[in-house]
């Protein structure tokens, strides 16, 4: 036996390599994430110029040492505009994101392992969510009841918990026919903390996954809504609005019109990149099978 | 006392002359990023034509991977040097399409598992009239084909013709074996490599599988290598018998010669570690440790970590197989200095152990009475447990013996409140728990820490996201919420199932299947219960391993008076672990009593039937027939052929494969 304990030492020496060794694509992805994060904390701070004011005079300026990336029509500076238009662009998708996978992970978890009329209910309630059209419900009841950023975040909220709940109660199906959630049952431990400490954390990986999908999937979405109008108001800086109105001068100031846009889809592919990394590994963190 | 048994078998390894295959230096490397690994070096093989050879080894000795590679199907990660000689040529060398004319038509494959290895989409009889068609000929017309199909099907003990219409999901394992056997002898090749094909049946229909592939052969002077880990197979199928350790050979021998003498240590330990079926032994000798990767042992002698006798000389490079006797070979380099102690300790574990009459308290601590358990899968109801009785004692060690779907595991599982019982009653010490909902919750408390489980597959059975000490701890404050260090205890329960405490900082990923299930044993014992309930604890692990574990629930038994109840199909471990016999079959006891009385003198057709599947040596087991009147009754029949069976056949095969 004592021959063994060196040999699986080298193992998880060799293993914890492996995970060290980032991929520079990740890298890179990271680099960008924190960067939108910082833009998100320090806001109109970082600007190098106040994001609202006017240069009537300047209006339509290309990129240039005064402007880096020039002006929109009312002669503000895109790049103070893009670095203060984060918070609405990043907070909104994280707060859609840690409700629903919150929300999601608890009903998938409770779904999966209570089963029979408890999955029943949940799952129809989620097959009927599934059936909505999430757009024009958003329009209709932003429409209704007056937009409005916080609406349109907790309305796209509602609507991604379904998608949470589906995959987490697959995978609790899957976890909880194994013999270590029967081995806790014998223990007697409670079901819940079956669920949460037994079950859960084999799905860390996926749920946590999901969470980086959902993320990228809820910055489109509202910047999408905000290009549609039905986010922030008018006039204040974010990457859905600023891309929104851009679209008239995309011939006249590309760079401006554009940047939004760069930004919204840099911080989406980033936010897949590194759900897929994490996914890998925290997937291997119990070993190979 | 074996030869008169075998002397029909063509004596084909003494004219060398005829050889069908030959294996020279036959080695698998793994290539990856890091270099190369090896995972098999130095595999040497002869094969005359009509002869059997057998290739015995544990899980990860590397013995699927060298049917793989004479076969040419390596996974991609994999390759293979050396010499396979067949025809005149190196099968190595070949292009892929070379390769399709010398699989299934030169080179037949068996694969273990039966539930996969059949197209699901397709009808038995596609499957096999797939492998009919001749390329370069034009395909002969529907009812010719079809008579061929049926004829076939025949050939492997399929006499009913609707089995050529069925897909594989209707047909129980052993019949999907047999369309898997039919399948590849379709083309009549001359040599059918078998890779464990009846690890994952019963044991009767294991018997069957061998019967049959052993009159195939036999009829068409077919040569067979039979890839197995159970000696006990190996001995009465082969004429020869190659023992894989470590990813080499460590032995070369004919059947007899190395089941009365092995002249390997680890072949011997194999040996010894298989108890007999006729005797019990004070404690069964086994192997310490684990088996390790091929590529740990590279340049030492593969069991060198394990062998009682290593010295510094089988740590210097790898031992080459030198030839010992007529027609045997060993890997033993200190072979000449140790024979003599091998023959001794075989000496000495050959003495008989009289049978123990342990005292015992006479009080029933669990009490089960007409249990009934059914199960609805869509419109049909299952009956899993058809009136089941039974009583277990104090400290009493019962073994309940059946096949898949004889309602052996419904029964743990209701006895533990995993399952809720149809009818009947269940009293474990004093508690009515029939219904473990209805219970308040200190009476529940008191029965998870009266009655515990382990579990089968002890790859599955521990969280993998959690370390020993945790799941340990965790344990045991189930049991006792006031402990507020569990440190101690984590550190006295490791040891009591021989484990080191440092282990307690491991996840299960960094254990062997051995000590996963000393683990899940530890847990189990955590809450100080009177009874353990053993769900088959042994078969998912080595079998060089295995005995420790059975030592490991003797020494519990003593030290701790813990009682048991194995759940098993393996009626050959009964004798060393249990005092008293079920034999279930069908939901139902059909017979129990002392075990040697079970074992010596069994009176219910199905018990009789059971016995004599286990593997004898010798041809004299294959070729005996099973009980006729095992065969008429209800009980024991019906497990070959007829449409009316099928559908019991179908619900069988889930219940226990799952996790083989």
């Amino acid at each position: 036996m004592s021959a063994i304990v060196p040999q699986l030492g080298d193992l998880g020496k060799s293993t914890r390599r492996r995970s060290k060794r980032l991929p520079w694509t990740v890298l890179v992805c990271l680099v960008i994430v924190a960067g939108v994060v910082l833009m998100t904390v320090f806001g109109a701070a970082l600007a190098p110029q106040d994001p609202a004011a006017q240069h009537l005079t300047e209006v339509l300026a290309p990129p240039g040492s005064g402007h880096w990336l020039g002006t929109d029509e009312l002669g503000r500076d895109v790049f103070s505009r893009l670095i203060a238009g984060a918070r609405t662009a990043f907070v909104g998708p994280l707060v859609v994101t840690i409700g629903s996978m919150l929300i999601g992970n608890l009903l998938g978890l409770w779904s999966g392992y209570k089963g029979g009329a408890v999955d029943a209910i949940v799952m129809r309630w989620v097959d009927f969510m599934w059936a909505l059209p999430g757009l024009l419900i958003i329009v209709v009841v932003a429409g209704a009841f007056g937009g409005g950023y916080w609406m349109a975040v907790a309305l796209l909220l509602v609507l991604t918990i379904p998608f949470d709940t589906r995959i987490i109660r697959g995978a609790t199906l899957e976890q909880a026919t194994l013999p270590y959630v029967e081995a806790a049952r014998a223990l007697g431990l409670s079901n819940r903390r079956i669920m949460l400490l037994h079950i859960w954390p084999n799905l860390s990986a996926t749920a946590v996954a999901n969470a980086f999908l959902t993320f990228a999937g809820a910055i489109v979405a509202l910047s999408g809504l905000s290009f549609l109008g039905f986010g922030v108001d008018p006039g204040s800086p974010d990457w859905g609005r600023m891309l929104s109105d851009g679209t008239n001068l995309l011939f006249e100031n590309p760079a401006a019109a554009l940047a939004s846009g760069a930004m919204i889809v840099a911080t989406a592919v980033s936010m897949n990149i590194i759900g897929d990394w994490l996914y890998e590994s925290l997937s291997s963190r119990g070993g190979s099978k | 006392m074996i030869a008169p048994g075998k002397s029909h078998r063509p004596a084909a390894h003494e004219t060398t002359t005829s050889t069908v295959l030959k294996v020279r230096d036959l080695g698998v490397d793994a290539v990856g990023p890091d270099g190369t690994d090896p995972i098999v070096s130095s595999f040497d093989l002869d094969l005359a034509p009509g002869e059997t050879v057998g290739i015995v080894g544990e899980s990860g000795s590397g013995k699927s991977l060298t049917a793989r590679a004479i076969m040419g199907l390596l996974p991609g990660s994999l390759v293979a040097r050396g010499q396979v000689e067949y025809g005149g040529r190196n099968l190595l060398e070949l292009s892929e399409r070379e390769w399709s004319h010398v699989r299934g038509r030169e080179i037949g494959f068996v694969l273990q598992d039966p539930f996969t290895m059949l197209n699901p989409v397709f009808r038995c009889g596609r499957i096999i009239e797939e492998s009919l068609i001749r390329d370069g000929r034009r395909r002969p017309p529907r009812s010719e084909r079809r008579a061929e199909v049926l004829r076939r099907l025949a050939e492997v003990g399929l006499t009913d013709p609707s089995v050529a219409d069925r897909y594989s999901f209707q047909l129980s394992g052993g019949m999907r074996q047999r369309v898997a056997v039919a399948a590849a002898l379709a083309r009549d090749p001359k040599i059918l490599i078998a890779d464990e094909p009846t690890t994952a049946l019963d044991v009767t229909t294991q018997k069957e599988m061998l019967t049959l592939l052993r009159g195939v052969q036999k009829a068409r002077g077919m040569s067979l290598v039979l890839i197995t880990h159970d000696l006990r197979v190996a001995f009465a199928m082969c004429d020869r018998i190659h023992v894989m350790y470590g990813g080499s050979l460590i032995e070369v021998a004919p059947a007899a010669d190395l089941e009365s003498r092995p002249l390997h240590p680890y072949a011997q330990g194999l040996l010894l570690s298989e108890p007999s079926l006729d005797r019990r032994v004070v404690e069964l000798p086994s192997i310490p440790g684990s088996v390790p990767k091929a590529r740990e042992v590279v340049d030492c002698c593969a069991f060198a970590t394990r062998c009682e006798w290593v010295a510094d000389t089988c740590r210097q490079g790898r031992p080459p197989l030198l030839e010992v006797g007529r027609l045997r070979r060993s890997a033993c380099v200190r072979l000449p200095e140790i024979g003599a102690a091998m023959d001794a300790k075989r000496a000495r574990i050959d003495v008989a152990e009289p049978p123990t009459s342990e005292a015992r308290s006479e009080r029933p601590l669990i009490e089960i009475r007409d249990l009934r358990k059914e199960f609805r899968i869509g419109k049909r109801t299952v009956t899993a447990l058809d009136g089941v009785s039974l009583s277990v004692n104090q400290g009493e060690s019962v073994a309940i013996v059946g096949e898949s779907g004889s309602g052996k595991t419904t029964l743990a599982r209701t006895l533990l409140g995993l399952e809720r019982c149809t009818s009947g009653d269940i009293c474990i010490d004093g508690v009515p728990a029939h219904d473990w909902s209805k219970l308040s919750a200190a009476d529940r408390r008191r029965l998870r820490g009266t009655v515990q489980m382990v579990f089968q597959d002890p790859y599955a059975s521990l969280n993998p996201m959690r370390s020993i000490g945790s799941t340990l701890s965790e344990a045991i404050r189930s049991h006792d919420r006031g402990v507020k260090d569990t440190a101690g205890g984590v550190a006295d329960l490791l040891k009591t199932v021989g484990l080191p405490p440092a282990y307690a900082q491991r996840k299960p990923a960094a254990l062997s299947g051995g000590e996963r299930q000393r683990v899940a044993i530890a847990r189990a014992l955590a809450v100080d219960p009177r009874l353990l309930v053993c769900d088959e604890p042994v078969s998912a692990l080595d079998v060089s391993v295995r005995a420790q574990i059975v030592n490991l629930f003797a020494t519990l038994r003593r030290e701790r008076g813990v009682g048991f109840i194995f759940i098993t199909h393996d009626l050959s471990m009964l004798r060393q672990i249990t005092e008293r016999v079920c034999i279930m079959h069908r939901g139902r006891l059909v017979e129990s009593g002392p075990v040697d009385r079970i074992l010596d003198h069994p009176t219910d057709p199905y018990t009789v039937k059971l016995l004599q599947s286990i593997p004898r040596s010798g041809a004299a087991w294959i070729d005996a027939p099973v009980t006729t009147e095992a065969r008429r009754t209800p009980a024991g029949g019906g497990r070959r052929t007829g449409g009316r069976d099928l559908m019991g056949e179908v619900c069988d095969g889930g219940d226990t494969h799952g996790a083989a």
